[in-house]
């Protein structure tokens, strides 16, 4: 890195310790209480987490969120807090508008006294309007963002340190992945609050009506690609959802799992113990990965066509309609088309039921370095008091944050659509509810240990959202070959990161 | 603004007497005159006022950045002076390959959209000023694409591309007139003139209407001694109303092609420049630049390059908006 | 041009020529009102459908069950949705009105000094304010908000008024001094001598006399203000303050997009400004003609 952040940005850390001192001796009266989680003793090992592992830990804790919030921040607090998030939207399914409107309704009980100035913001317009007000000093106190924003913004001197332990709780309780992620040139800028990883879904019937196993997901990538031209072959319909529209978060998540798996990459973020320093985008890994994109679009014409244009947001549209094979799917994907099923009345509902009854799911495909996907989720961040209209309240920051990251909270916000941040939470009761409730989590948990972060540089947004769309679209457009693509990509990631 | 302050403060600035006491005496002249006039000036003010807070310091802050180098962190009040480095690294250095890839768009886009919308308005323009039974209602309807919103016109354009689902390649193929869809946003040859034909759409009833309010001026008489002494349709047209709509031509064009320079929405919500950056713009190109590649710095020295355009642009339409307009004035 | 009227003495050949451009005019307008019309008429078949219908393809044409669910759900301050939209249709609105009202008002006086008055800088002042137009908004997104973050309107409706009005003053001032310009001075100069001060001609002789042009001006602010997107999304941060464009982007998440509601909205979003037009759009040709283009 060419630009350091000037250390000065943190002068104001010394009042924030002095206001952090009496909150961490309350918060010893809650340790004992916590700590008789097993989990919470070591750090966290992904590997261990298989479906049966996660189902035989279910149930087995009992949270008193009020009693261990007491110990963080004292129920009588009186303050302000404002805080941005991409809320639910119109287009998600009704549990989550329900659990965020419980979730609000539970922290109004619980600090009665502490006024929450909530914005939700789109999430296609979040990251923009969050650059913008940050450098026009207009951000909120707190902003929940999805795994890939944080460490640009810390980088840029926009985020307060802020640890778990701030919060009331350990680093332990934590994914390491997703702590990597809120962790910039050693220092810890958020909690994380919710870890998730995406699965394959497919159309059985459709499989079948092209001569393939109904009941089987491709094993790897090689399949994926002699699938769906089988697909095209024998039923006229597109085979894999790709999707490569620049600028649309969706594209990295789908594509990255891919290129991962042949052992390519941006830079060595796939590797065990990555540096971030070596660009691997036109290494023979990434050039397969691409090669195998071009083959299913340009060759095969297998895919649809518009996935230049679309976003995943478009892609399930014909997955719904039956007009697409398989596709990456995050689990609320899953949940809206069950969520539509539910609700469609007359004709649809017939539609509707057939398409639920053929979708399956299984792991995403392996390629010949290994399984991969996206780690991805999100995390809660205190802006940098400089970035911040006005003052930060800093206990009633802590007190949403701890609220929010808690084992009951952490659990019920990502009811259908992730995994509680907070390992304690799927210890709990509503755990196991929601294993019982949703089959589809069965497959996603199980990915969490092939879970892959973003290379955790502020460069990586630009990386993700901008440069790796382009060497698709390049090789799929034939503007480039394939390999030109991949050099192409990689002399501009060179360049972005400062030569290296 | 710039263009009353400019040349005097160079003059100020020589130290040659002769300039001096022409300056004097410009003074001496202008303050008096404004203090006699101070009560014109209230007219004007909220005007003035509004266009300050909204313009000028925006603009002085663009210029500004145009010559710094912000870094990675966007410290805006720790930038470092670089002369003009932004402009060496858009117009020779990193950006330039792809900067002139985006200009020869940006024309493309610029000059067949105005010339579309000017063409298809002025025939549509000669053909609702007729007088037909429900003339009105017709007027209206061609009016529609101008009012909606340009938000709206992109979703809808660009569910009628749709290159699986589009309800153009449906209609083509159910009529057997193609075999498979015709990809429009999804291809490079195909998306810039796919694009220029929606932004046409949104934009000709513009053309029209101007063009309409240019031919209520044509007088009747002419046409009909034209008719009289049998010239043909064609001849008239020519001969006769065209004279008439130069002036109003002028400005539509004008208008258009600013418009169409500055159309950010239309290409940012069908394609977001792509594919593979076959329809970026300068426009979408300086908005990518600042917001998704964190530039701003950049895209200062990008936006002045486009404000250069404008602004000999906007010399012409002044020209053209202003034209008699002293003998109007009064005392 | 106008068609020959049957009495006209005219040649034979001259004759048909005329109704072969009669025809041409006329076949030229039909493809136009299909241009104009289909992508509007597919809109609306879509927003009709239901969620699953709107997915097929090849797609219904007809939707085979039309439902008008969609815009119940939008209009209806009962359902998930409704009362949402609703508020985004209000914050539109008050936005769209305030900006037409405060247009007019700052526009109408300051082309009448710019047509009767000659005050120095006037021309280059003329010239300014007709140049606001060049400056494309992408570029002033920062800076802008850097500025009203000062005026502590970030996040409030005044903080796009006032943008907007910039929007719509060039033509508006440009139009109304073409109508002052063509009414005759010695309107005001009788009604001085009647006893009004300056500032009374202008309100008793010159306002009545530019109505269409005024008509128009609020027009073409209001239709302005109505559809603007980016500086809606720039500076409005609560959900509760959105304007319908920005509340239009919300039928989208990260993963799921409802073509027929989009479709729904953006129908209801283009229904009071097209209504609007319609019957006040042979105003707008008059004050285009009266005002601007003849000189």
């Amino acid at each position: 890195m060419t630009i350091h952040i000037p250390r000065d940005k943190w002068s104001h850390s010394l009042n924030r310790r002095k206001l952090l001192g009496y909150g961490a001796a309350a918060g010893l009266g809650a340790a004992a209480l916590r700590f008789d989680g097993m989990m919470a003793q070591e750090a966290v090992d992904p590997t261990t987490w298989t479906p049966e592992f996660i189902a035989s830990q279910a149930g087995t804790l009992e949270v008193d969120t009020a009693a261990e919030m007491a110990a963080i921040v004292p129920l009588d607090y009186t303050g302000k807090v404002s805080y941005w998030y991409v809320g639910p939207s119109e287009a998600e399914p009704q549990i989550t508008h329900d659990m965020d409107a419980a979730f609000w309704e539970a922290f109004a009980a619980t600090y009665p006294n502490i006024e929450v100035q909530v914005t939700s913001v789109g999430y296609n317009d979040m990251l923009d309007k969050l650059r913008t007000a940050a450098l026009g000093n207009a951000a909120p106190m707190l902003a929940k963002m999805p795994i890939l924003w944080g460490v640009e913004f810390a980088a840029s001197g926009q985020l307060m340190n802020f640890t778990p332990e701030d919060a009331g709780y350990s680093s332990a309780e934590f994914w390491p992945g997703a702590m990597k992620s809120v962790t910039w040139d050693g220092e810890v800028y958020g909690v994380p609050t919710n870890n998730e990883t995406m699965a394959l879904i497919w159309n059985a019937a459709l499989f079948d009506e092209a001569g393939l196993d109904p009941e089987s997901a491709p094993a790897t990538w090689d399949d994926v690609v002699a699938y769906s031209a089988q697909i095209k072959e024998n039923t006229g319909k597109s085979g894999y959802g790709l999707v490569a529209r620049v600028n649309a978060g969706n594209t990295p998540f789908r594509f990255m799992p891919q290129m991962w798996a042949y052992g390519g990459g941006a830079l060595d973020e796939a590797e065990d113990s990555p540096t971030y320093q070596t660009v691997y985008a036109n290494n023979e890994g990434s050039i397969a990965a691409v090669q195998a994109s071009y083959d299913m679009y340009v060759r095969d014409q297998s895919v649809p066509v518009s996935a230049l244009t679309n976003t995943q947001a478009e892609n399930v549209d014909p997955f719904i309609g039956g007009q697409l094979g398989m596709m990456i799917s995050h689990p609320s994907e899953y949940a809206k088309l069950n969520d539509l099923a539910a609700n469609a009345e007359g004709a649809d509902a017939e539609l509707a039921a057939q398409v639920v009854e053929n979708t399956r799911y299984g792991l995403i495909p392996e390629g010949p370095a290994r399984r991969a996907v996206v780690f991805g989720g999100s995390n809660i961040h205190v802006m940098n008091p400089d970035s911040v209209d006005g003052d930060i309240d800093l206990d009633a920051a802590r007190a949403l944050v701890a609220f929010m990251t808690g084992p009951e909270w952490s659990t019920k916000l990502a009811w259908v659509g992730s995994n509680p941040g907070n390992v304690r939470g799927f210890q709990t009761s509503w755990m196991k509810e929601r294993i019982d409730t949703i089959p589809f989590l069965d497959v996603t948990t199980s990915m969490l240990p092939h879970g892959i972060p973003f290379p955790v540089i502020p460069e990586s947004t630009e990386i993700m959202n901008i440069i790796i769309p382009d060497m698709l679209q390049n090789a799929l457009t034939e503007t480039m070959s394939v390999e030109e693509s991949c050099n192409d990509a990689a002399s501009k990631i060179e360049s972005l990161l400062g030569g290296l | 603004m710039a263009v009353t302050s400019g040349p005097d403060q160079a003059v100020a600035a020589t130290s040659s007497p002769t300039r001096l006491s022409r300056f004097w005496s410009w003074i001496t002249g202008i303050v008096p005159s404004m203090v006699a006039h101070r009560g014109d000036y209230l007219y004007i003010l909220p005007a003035l006022a509004v266009m300050m807070v909204v313009i000028a310091y925006p603009v002085y802050f663009t210029i500004n950045l145009s010559f710094h180098n912000t870094g990675r962190a966007l410290d805006f009040d720790n930038k470092v002076w670089t002369g003009l480095d932004n402009y060496r690294l858009l117009l020779t250095g990193d950006y330039s390959r792809e900067f002139r890839k985006v200009t020869i768009n940006t024309l493309n886009w610029t000059i067949w959209s105005t010339l579309g919308a000017f063409l298809m308005g002025l025939g549509a323009a000669l053909v609702v000023q007729r007088e037909f039974i429900g003339r009105g209602l017709v007027r209206g309807i061609l009016l529609i694409p101008w009012v909606i919103s340009a938000v709206a016109a992109a979703y809808i354009w660009r569910w009628l591309y749709h290159s699986d689902y589009g309800l153009i390649s449906g209609v083509l193929t159910e009529l057997g007139l193609i075999d498979s869809n015709i990809i429009f946003l999804d291809s490079v040859d195909m998306v810039m003139p796919a694009l220029i034909v929606a932004n046409i759409w949104k934009e000709f009833p513009f053309a029209m209407i101007m063009l309409l309010a240019g031919l209520q001026t044509v007088p009747e008489g002419l046409h009909r001694a034209a008719m009289v002494d049998g010239a043909s349709p064609w001849n008239r047209f020519f001969h006769v109303t065209m004279p008439h709509l130069k002036g109003v031509t002028i400005i539509t064009v004008l208008l258009l092609t600013v418009a169409n320079l500055n159309s950010f929405t239309t290409v940012y919500i069908m394609t977001a420049g792509g594919p593979a950056n076959a329809s970026q713009i300068w426009i979408t190109d300086i908005y990518r630049i600042a917001f998704q590649r964190v530039r701003f710095d950049v895209a200062s020295a990008y936006s002045v390059i486009l404000f250069l355009v404008m602004m000999s642009m906007g010399y012409f339409y002044v020209k053209a908006l202003t034209r008699g307009d002293h003998r109007r004035t009064i005392k | 041009m106008s068609s020959a009227p049957a009495s006209t003495p005219l040649k034979r050949s001259k004759r048909r020529k005329a109704d072969f451009w009669g025809v041409a005019g006329w076949i030229y307008l039909i493809l136009l009102l299909l241009f104009a019309a289909v992508p509007m008429l597919w809109m609306f078949l879509t927003s009709i459908k239901t969620q699953f219908a709107a997915l097929q393809y090849p797609p219904q044409w007809i939707p085979e069950s039309p439902t008008l669910d969609q815009y119940r759900n939008l209009l209806s301050p009962s359902s998930s949705v409704g009362p949402e939209f609703l508020r985004y249709m209000l914050n539109s609105v008050w936005v769209s009105t305030a900006t037409t009202i405060i247009g007019v008002t700052v526009a109408v006086p300051a082309a009448y000094a710019f047509s009767r008055f000659t005050f120095p800088g006037r021309e280059a002042l003329f010239y300014s304010v007709l140049l606001r137009n060049m400056f494309p908004a992408v570029v002033f997104l920062m800076p802008l908000f850097i500025v009203m973050r000062n005026l502590r309107l970030v996040n409030n409706h005044w903080s796009l008024i006032i943008t907007y009005l910039t929007f719509g003053l060039p033509l508006s001032i440009w139009l109304l001094k073409g109508f002052y310009d063509n009414i005759p001075i010695e309107l005001e100069h009788a009604a001085r001598i009647d006893g009004a001060s300056r500032f009374q001609a202008f309100l008793r002789i010159i306002m009545p006399l530019s109505a269409p042009g005024i008509i128009a001006t609020a027009i073409y602010t209001f239709i302005i203000a109505w559809n603007e997107y980016l500086y809606a999304v720039t500076f409005i941060n609560s959900k509760e303050k959105l304007t319908l464009p920005v509340g239009l982007q919300r039928f989208f998440s990260e993963f799921v997009t409802n073509w027929p509601g989009l479709m729904a909205a953006a129908f209801i979003m283009s229904v009071p400004v097209v209504v609007l037009f319609l019957v006040l759009q042979k105003y707008f040709v008059r004050a285009l003609t009266e005002g601007a283009v003849k000189s």
